[in-house]
């Protein structure tokens, strides 16, 4: 009993990491559904998103001083929104430029694709050390949400709290825009039958740049939410495209909820690690990819997947 | 019957000649003889990279794991066990053979993004491994003390602690590899590798243990990158975790497409040399050259993916289009 309440508060942690991670292989899954590759980008523009949104509220440099001067005075919170409703978008139009760079590999051997993505994010990481260099930043959060609070007797973490709850807002409103609206009928009939729905006049160049734009200001939103729990460095990309991966391997390529469930599988296996072996916490998640692409490569729901070339 | 391929190719006698002259003129042009010397380490590490890649058509995007285990066992085995050239480097080779094979196992049947991913996953976890295991790995610091050890061949003796002593060395050491590789590719196995590459479901179906080739490519391939990782360790007189890293592993690709990889056997070569060369002609200028490659690398893959070499290929193909055209127009002419 004593070990179960211990693990509470890591048991929480993990519970609000799935959800992120569950929110990144939503967006990723998206991607996958209507485009014919895997997006090794993913995980950089992640990355991203939480500099972006770091620059966004604390501006370094560039723009007139009065300006930010009377920017950074503005109360935090106000700040915050701004990063959090910016930096996907921002992030978005990255995306569809990298998606108007993939449109001259379709039709060819997939390899082109999956290299041209992964030059991608090698190069969205280089630039992101250029311009923000390669030190560990920091996101400075409203004191509303962050600290600690007793419940019982353990504490636990106020803004984990609030990701877990803003993450399962996020899912909630994808999940009705994907079920509810005339918009997700299409993004879900693209992923079914691209050449179908072509046929039936849709501009599918268009809806898969959009596509790609949703899926990854999707995964930007991730890497703001993410940032204060995991830090941001350049590298933080890799760390948040792995974990991804597996979630949408072990749910199950097109699976909704089996990509939430997945997710909060996951997040439970490196949060648990995280409170016994904290090096050990990232190094799961390989370890995790490696047992899962070996013993279950078609998920828990078994069906053979668009992954397997 | 004569060895398909032959032994020595035109092109490989230039290229041992530029590089054997090397050392002579490399002041000349404004660079290092270090320079060449990482060169010649890097293009070794990529040709072996090229042959799972260009000639398997396996994206490993982890292979700096190997250059650094290379460097890795190099190191220990001087410093703990035996400080002799040749036990040394063939410790290096057998360990990336060792963990290649390892890792081959788990990944064998896989290709496209499920074996892209799996060389992510173990390329970071044996880098994990080398930062954390500190009391083998030093860590962060890197395995330091790492001497050049003198090259014995019985009959005489040579000192490698110069730099143009070291340069021969990795020298003799690119054309044995170069000799080698060139062998395997066109041996009976290499063709099957190809074969592979183009299709393997084919290759399959004509009875080839797929599975098996793919595993022997990749262990032979980290092998041939671990040697590299032991020159590496001579040369930088260490062993360091950053080897290991993402991004190098990621410049090992960039520079085997850049340079026509997926078309040439001399393309991993050619990307090397463009690199290193770019790096200290731009780097002295600008700190974004490194930016500028990975565009590069983008832009090579969307619009020429056979890369230099390709554009090389295209312009002695459409060289003697013109000759032929000449002729033909001269004997029309006299006819």
């Amino acid at each position: 009993m004593d070990l179960l309440l211990h693990l509470l508060p890591h048991l929480v942690n993990g519970l609000a990491l799935g959800l992120l991670f569950a929110l990144v292989a939503l967006g990723f899954m998206l991607i996958i559904g209507v485009m014919e590759v895997l997006n090794l980008a993913h995980g950089s523009l992640f990355a991203l998103g939480a500099y972006v949104a770091v620059a966004l509220m604390t501006p370094d440099g560039g723009l007139p001083f009065e300006f930010m001067r009377a920017y950074c005075a503005l109360p935090i919170v106000p700040r915050y929104v701004a990063a959090l409703v910016l930096a996907p978008l921002i992030v978005a139009a990255v995306g569809m430029i990298l998606e108007l760079c993939l449109r001259r590999t379709y039709g060819r051997d997939p390899l082109y694709g999956l290299l041209l993505t992964f030059g991608a994010a090698l190069v969205i990481e280089e630039l992101i050390r250029l311009v923000w260099g390669p030190g560990e930043r920091q996101l400075p959060v409203p004191r509303g949400i962050s600290g600690g609070f007793l419940l019982g007797d353990l504490i636990y973490s106020t803004y984990r709290f609030y990701a877990s709850a803003f993450a399962i807002g996020m899912i909630g409103v994808l999940w009705l825009f994907l079920e509810k609206t005339p918009y997700g009928a299409l993004i879900k009939a693209g992923a079914h039958d691209s050449e179908m729905v072509r046929a039936l006049g849709v501009n599918l160049p268009r809806l898969r740049l959009l596509v790609f734009a949703f899926g990854t200001a999707l995964a930007a939103v991730a890497g703001v939410t993410m940032a204060p729990i995991w830090g941001i460095r350049p590298h933080v990309g890799v760390d948040a495209v792995v974990p991804a991966f597996v979630v949408i391997v072990l749910g199950g390529v097109g699976s909704f909820w089996g990509a939430v469930i997945a997710g909060l599988l996951v997040g439970m296996v490196v949060g648990l690690t995280g409170a016994y072996a904290t090096d050990w916490s990232l190094v799961s998640m390989y370890l995790l990819l490696i047992g899962v692409v070996t013993f279950r490569a078609r998920g828990l729901l078994g069906k053979k997947s668009v992954l397997e070339v | 019957m004569r060895a398909l391929g032959g032994w020595v190719t035109p092109q490989m006698l230039v290229a041992f000649a530029v590089f054997g002259s090397l050392p002579f003129w490399i002041r000349e042009v404004g660079l290092h003889p270090y320079l060449g010397i990482e060169i010649l380490v890097w293009c070794v590490c990529a040709l072996g990279f090229n042959l799972l890649l260009g000639y398997t058509g396996l994206p490993s995007f982890g292979h700096g794991a190997y250059f650094g285990i290379g460097a890795y066992a190099f190191g220990l085995v001087q410093l703990n066990l035996f400080p002799n050239l040749w036990v040394c480097l063939l410790a290096a080779t057998t360990a990336g053979a060792a963990f290649g094979g390892l890792v081959g196992v788990f990944i064998a049947h896989r290709r496209g993004i499920y074996f892209a991913l799996m060389t992510i996953a173990f390329g970071q976890l044996f880098f994990f491994i080398a930062s954390k295991w500190t009391s083998v790995t030093r860590g962060e610091d890197g395995l330091l003390d790492i001497k050049r050890l003198p090259a014995d061949f019985g009959l005489a003796r040579f000192s490698l602690t110069r730099n143009d002593a070291l340069y021969w060395f990795c020298l003799a050491s690119f054309v044995v590899v170069t000799l080698l590789l060139w062998r395997v590719i066109h041996s009976p196995f290499g063709k099957v590798l190809r074969a592979v590459k183009q299709n393997e479901e084919r290759t399959a179906f004509l009875g080839y243990n797929v599975k098996l080739y793919k595993w022997t490519s990749f262990t032979l391939s980290c092998a041939i990158t671990a040697y590299a990782g032991g020159l590496l360790a001579m040369l930088q007189g260490g062993a360091f975790v950053q080897t290991m890293s993402l991004q190098w592993s990621g410049i090992v690709v960039l520079m085997a497409i850049v340079g026509g990889g997926f078309v040439s056997f001399w393309g991993p070569v050619v990307g090397v040399v463009v690199y290193f060369v770019a790096r200290d002609l731009l780097g002295a200028f600008t700190e974004t050259w490194q930016l500028w490659f990975g565009l590069l690398f983008m832009a090579s893959v969307m619009f020429k993916p056979e890369g230099i070499a390709g554009l090389f290929q295209d312009l002695v193909r459409w060289l003697r289009a013109q000759r032929g055209a000449f002729l033909r127009a001269r004997a029309v002419g006299a006819g």
